[in-house]
């Protein structure tokens, strides 16, 4: 399970390859024009690539550039620097309380993370396995169709009531519960494919039906499990019209609201805006590197069959 | 199964079964019950009232929000309604043909192919704040690298106000949107091209199809459903753009790119008039349902005749 994504990747270089031998008696047929036409595609695949390429790397890119540049510099709109300085780093450090930030939203997305698998793994296996409150599930699907504005007020003023405005207990319930449809989603594609005759085996031999989900499927769920949860990690750490309204103390604020206040701040240039927005996105893209695999898998378990 | 098994213990495919299935969906039934039909529960009764942030349910008006609405009382609202409709649509379609280049791409290519997937997860995780201040210092009238380039190499004379001027704008957030959700479509379609079963294609080339052939007379009617349906995940996600509005233009210039979404936000949060934004906000999701459910429904028909 952890491998689809790699497994994945091998079977498509397993199969370009036996697309290229294909390709090789209508080369010894036409020599010239074959083989000018098979390097023109290889030549426009490289190029698209490129671009691609480039077009995804270019604003992250351009940021990292940003922070290296003096208030002169970063007028002159170009890419690279001449004469590359620290300030903007040690300044945005100095002046924003970035740890603070970042480290709000990250406590608040890891806990809420975890309420969310909490609640959706026993729900979607009780779905997907034991087959009981099949609307629930459908239920929870389709209440990713409205746009979370609408939960907004709703949602405050409730929060208002019960005192948990500017709480980080507030934050994570709301996260946990905002992304419970779509755990929902990727978990069902992971528990479907545990075959359904260990839990029959189990049934069989007397453990109950906690026992059997805890001891037998738990460990046979742990790469989507985890998968799941990094998902919905990364989606509360990126949240933003929530906490924009839930979470405006600066003792629970995260990074995505504090980076939007900047947006008018005269005292904030765009070298240091660029370091805010750089120190912010590593911790995710930390994540996006070491578990590349997992989530591509994640992603994909979800629209599977 | 009671009969095969007749020895089976605590009631399995009975009630011990029901009861332990009912007691690990509690806590979904309880999260659903507050954060999906308490909301819309409470909005709708909301929009039939005069409200701010301060003293919700102040006085019930019965119908006027919406009579107010509907009879030209909020032209912005309505425009926005259907600007957000073409900007989902847009978009979707977009990242849909993009994504799936993207992905046949993928499949051809062999050590570069990893690499790329690497890079193409970045914009898929970032913040889309984050997106919003990158795109917005990128595309800067002063200081932004795309003026700076293109005054540098002598194609425009003065620095173009991407964000604050008309279409400029709301091509800017489109390529911004594109930037961040053609690499989730692209991994998608990935895996929804290789769900196609291997000897169909294999059989193809035995048969000498080309490799044109193979992906539009066999790849992509196969692949239909699953297309189909990261088509309706990316038109629901599009229909939620706050984030990017928010940062890029804040619905600007004007209201050109005022957006549902965002139209509600304001009239709840700037203007303090709650009660409207509740029937704002139950038009919307009408309307989004509208939108979205034939498409659903076409999916279902696909899949079932897939099947």
């Amino acid at each position: 399970m952890t491998a689809i994504g790699i497994a994945g990747v091998d079977r498509f270089t397993a199969k370009a390859g036996t697309r290229r031998q294909a390709h090789a008696p209508s080369l010894v047929a036409t020599p010239g024009a074959a083989a000018g036409w098979l390097l023109l595609r290889r030549a426009i695949r490289l190029l698209s690539i490129g671009l691609y390429a480039g077009f995804f790397l270019l604003p992250i890119a351009f940021l990292v550039t940003l922070t290296f540049k003096t208030r002169d510099e970063v007028l002159l709109g170009q890419f690279l620097t001449s004469k590359p300085t620290l300030e903007n780093w040690w300044r945005a450090f100095q002046f924003i309380n970035l740890t603070g930030f970042i480290g709000h939203s990250l406590a608040i997305a890891c806990a809420s993370a975890a309420v969310t698998l909490i609640v959706t793994t026993p729900a979607t296996y009780a779905v997907a396995r034991l087959r009981h409150g099949e609307f629930v599930g459908s239920f929870a699907l389709s209440s990713f169709i409205p746009p979370p504005v609408v939960a907004l007020l709703p949602l405050f003023f409730l929060m208002r009531w019960l005192g948990l405005l500017n709480t980080f207990a507030g934050m994570i319930v709301v996260y946990a519960f905002m992304n419970a449809p779509v755990a929902y989603w990727l978990l069902r594609g992971f528990v479907k494919k545990i075959p359904a005759a260990l839990d029959e085996a189990a049934w069989i031999d007397g453990a109950g039906f906690a026992k059997t989900f805890f001891v037998i499927n738990l460990p046979l769920l742990a790469p989507g499990v985890v998968a799941t949860g990094l998902i919905c990690l990364i989606l509360s750490y990126n949240e933003f019209l929530f906490a924009s309204l839930f979470a405006q103390d600066d003792s629970v604020r995260g990074l995505t609201v504090a980076i939007s206040l900047f947006q008018g701040d005269r005292f904030v240039n765009f070298g240091q805006m660029a370091v805010a927005s750089i120190a912010g996105i590593l911790p995710i893209y930390l994540i996006a590197f070491v578990f590349q695999n997992r989530l591509v898998g994640g992603l994909v378990a979800g629209s599977e069959k | 199964m009671g009969e095969l098994f007749p020895a089976l213990p605590r009631g399995v495919g009975g009630d011990g079964q029901r009861r332990a299935a009912w007691f690990m969906l509690l806590p979904l039934v309880v999260g659903l019950l507050v954060f999906a039909i308490y909301p819309s529960v409470y909005v709708l009764g909301l929009s039939f009232t005069k409200s701010t942030l301060g003293q919700p349910f102040k006085t019930w008006i019965g119908w006027s929000n919406y009579r107010w609405l509907a009879f030209g009382g909020d032209e912005i609202f309505i425009a926005s309604l259907s600007r957000a409709a073409l900007f989902s649509f847009g978009v979707a379609l977009v990242e849909l043909w993009l994504g799936l280049w993207l992905a046949v791409l993928l499949a051809s290519l062999r050590r570069a192919g990893r690499l790329i997937r690497s890079v193409m997860l970045l914009p898929l995780m970032t913040p889309p704040v984050l997106v919003g201040v990158a795109w917005k210092l990128l595309l800067a009238p002063g200081g932004g690298l795309v003026n700076g380039k293109l005054l540098a190499w002598g194609f425009i004379g003065a620095p173009i106000s991407f964000l604050g001027t008309q279409p400029w704008a709301i091509f800017s957030i489109m390529i911004a949107d594109a930037w961040q959700w053609t690499p989730f479509v692209a991994i998608l379609a990935y895996a929804a091209l290789r769900q196609v079963p291997e000897d169909i294609v294999e059989a193809a080339k035995l048969d000498g199809a080309t490799e044109r052939a193979i992906f539009w007379k066999i790849l992509l009617p196969l692949a239909a459903p699953s297309l189909l349906a990261i088509f309706v995940l990316r038109l629901i996600m599009a229909f939620k753009t706050f984030d990017l509005l928010y940062v890029l233009t804040f619905g600007g210039p004007g209201d050109a790119t005022d957006m549902a979404g965002f139209a509600i936000w304001r009239t709840a949060l700037r203007n303090f008039d709650v009660g409207t934004a509740a029937a704002q906000t139950v038009m919307f999701a009408l309307f989004v349902s509208i939108l979205i459910l034939p498409f659903l429904w076409l999916h279902r028909r696909v899949e079932e005749r897939a099947v």
